[in-house]
């Protein structure tokens, strides 16, 4: 009997009467008595066996011999982990991401959530540096400095914020980490070097754009601006009359300035006094080229 | 995995595998050091690790035992009451799905993989931060479902036949039929105010092969009253290949000797032009039609408090 149940790992009471012909107590004292002396070819290792709503179980208990229910929020987070994995390049060579959804998708009584995640041109590549722990030579767009600057780079983690790319990278210049925008990346080559790996953990949630060395600037917005809340992270928020005040992380000055040109109207600096005239000078700056080319 | 769910995964375990219930004491003595010392610190953290499992939908039941433990409470888990059937995922699909859970790390996620036998994997080198709303879950299950919606939404109340959830560029949005409006619709599932009421499932049907991806555009700058209006723009040389790249090879008019381009862009939406005007700095003009220049213009003209 043991063998049989053995190799079938579960088998209901029933069955088990019926075909070795025994009552339902005698069975059960043959289960317990094996399950505590064992039997050939099992004498070394105790037998698991139990009984559980007429359902007889031996063998090696896997916790999860039926997955147990997803509830609404796993369910739903594990459709959009898998959907955004599938996006990813290289997520789902030989299809098992995709046949794992299907049949999550056929569980949860379809599927619902699509993702669209499109990445810039040297994401992918950026992506295996990463995993190969190997040294890029870039050409990268600096914001700040508003040129392009080379420079070598180990990527070490890229992740996905508000729809943008990101890469946190050893920079080999600076000696720092650093984190750089992967579609500001215009050329990009291996240089031949493979740097020692390093876990470092991509941040989550707002954290990593309050670096605590960066400045930060008061804005108020009126209701039409009120998008720069949900777009980049804030330190804080208020509601004022007339709009809402945030505190948002100054990434440069020419950011910022670029920011308060697209507002026009509907921000207004409060804090830093040197920066309240700082949307007027820049409009000032773009209005020149107009003014020069006869506006 | 963190001490929690480590102590939860095994507590599951341990009562799927009993055979009879369990009262608190021998539950700690069977998870030997994963409980803290002392009675009261060991109930609290049992107490939790119920609660939250309870929120994962697997309730521990409790009975008051007789006999010779007479007035002890013991704790199980009817399996059968909480399994999934029909869901047998073959070790690679696990496997992918871990890998994709490992990159989206809710908490959610990896409780759901942990009930199909993964495990939650600690690093991955891309990840995605996903923004989570309490609407979502049963946002999709009624697209799913083909339940309909109803929800307040800026002020209003809307009656929606939701087709599909989207994620794009960090926001969640829910599109489907709207019912007031007779059309199909997109809405902001964060602008969704209170709670959203479910209808009965099955009670719409979905087009066939539709795709949320295409049903409004990926181009906010298309999003107005004239979807193909368009500006010509000059771009240095600096931010030509930039430029170029994002737009596409067709949307380049003209190629200047010193590099720079003449590049057709979508102004329906002049909120979304000006951004991306300005997101270019100096090293772009906009070349016409004059009526574009001239707001670009008056725009900056009023903001740096000229004329």
């Amino acid at each position: 009997m043991l063998p049989w149940l053995m190799e079938r790992g579960e088998a209901s009471v029933a069955e088990m009467t019926q075909r070795f012909e025994l009552t339902e107590s005698e069975l059960v004292k043959d289960l317990e008595l094996a399950a505590v002396c064992g039997l050939p070819p099992f004498v070394d290792e105790m037998i698991d066996v139990f009984i559980d709503e007429g359902m007889v179980y031996a063998g090696v208990p896997r916790v999860f011999t039926k997955p147990l229910r997803l509830t609404a929020p796993e369910g739903f987070a594990l459709l959009t982990a898998g959907r955004a994995a599938m996006e990813l390049p290289g997520a789902d060579t030989g299809g098992a991401l995709a046949r794992a959804l299907r049949k999550l998708a056929a569980v949860l009584g379809g599927d619902g959530v699509v993702v669209d995640m499109p990445q810039p041109p040297a994401a992918a590549d950026v992506i295996a540096a990463a995993n190969d722990t190997a040294r890029l030579r870039v050409q990268y767009w600096s914001a700040m400095r508003d040129e392009l600057t080379d420079r070598e780079v180990t990527p070490r983690a890229v992740f996905l914020d508000r729809g943008r790319w990101y890469m946190r990278a050893d920079d080999h210049a600076s000696g720092e980490e650093r984190t750089f925008r992967i579609d500001r990346i215009e050329q990009w080559e291996r240089t031949g070097v493979v740097d020692p790996p390093r876990t470092v953990k991509a941040p989550l949630g707002d954290d990593w754009f309050g670096d605590a060395d960066l400045p930060s600037v008061i804005l108020r917005l009126a209701p039409e601006a009120s998008w720069v809340a949900e777009r980049y992270p804030v330190r804080h928020r208020r509601p004022v009359p007339g709009g809402v005040e945030v505190e948002l992380t100054v990434a440069s000055e020419r950011w910022l300035g670029e920011l308060l040109v697209r507002l026009g109207a509907g921000a207004q600096v409060v804090e830093p006094e040197a920066w309240r005239g700082l949307g007027a000078r820049c409009a000032a700056e773009l209005l020149a080229r107009y003014e020069a080319s006869g506006s | 995995m963190s001490d929690a769910l480590e102590r939860i995964t095994n507590l599951v375990a341990l009562l799927l595998e009993s055979r009879s219930s369990l009262t608190a004491e021998q539950i700690a003595f069977a998870l030997e050091g994963q409980y803290p010392q002392g009675a009261v610190a060991q109930r609290g953290a049992f107490e939790r690790d119920k609660a939250l499992l309870r929120d994962m939908g697997v309730p521990i039941e409790s009975e008051v035992l007789g006999g010779d433990q007479a007035g002890r409470t013991a704790y199980r888990i009817d399996r059968a009451r909480y399994e999934l059937a029909d869901l047998r995922l073959t070790d690679d699909e696990r496997q992918a799905l871990q890998l994709a859970v490992a990159a989206v790390r809710s908490t959610d996620a990896q409780f759901g993989l942990l009930k199909l036998g993964g495990s939650a994997d600690a690093g991955a080198t891309v990840s995605a931060n996903v923004p989570t709303l309490d609407a979502l879950p049963v946002l999709r299950e009624a697209a799913a479902g083909r339940s309909e919606l109803r929800f307040d939404y800026r002020g209003t109340s809307r009656s929606l036949q939701p087709y599909s959830l989207l994620l794009r560029e960090g926001f969640w949005y829910v599109i489907g039929h709207d019912l007031q409006h007779g059309m199909l619709r997109t809405y902001r599932v964060d602008r969704i105010e209170g709670e959203v009421e479910v209808g009965d499932p099955g009670s719409f049907l979905r087009p066939d092969g539709f795709d949320p991806r295409t049903v409004f555009a990926s181009d906010p700058k298309e999003l107005g009253e004239e979807p193909t209006a368009r500006a010509a723009v000059l771009v240095d040389a600096v931010r030509a290949a930039f430029v170029e790249r994002e737009l596409g090879i067709d949307a380049v008019l003209a190629r200047r000797a010193d590099g720079g381009i003449e590049v057709q862009v979508a102004c329906a939406n002049v909120d979304a032009f000006r951004s991306w005007l300005f997101g270019l700095g100096t090293h772009a003009e906009v070349l016409g039609p004059p009526a574009v220049r001239a707001g670009v213009v008056a725009w900056l003209a009023a903001l740096a408090g000229v004329g």
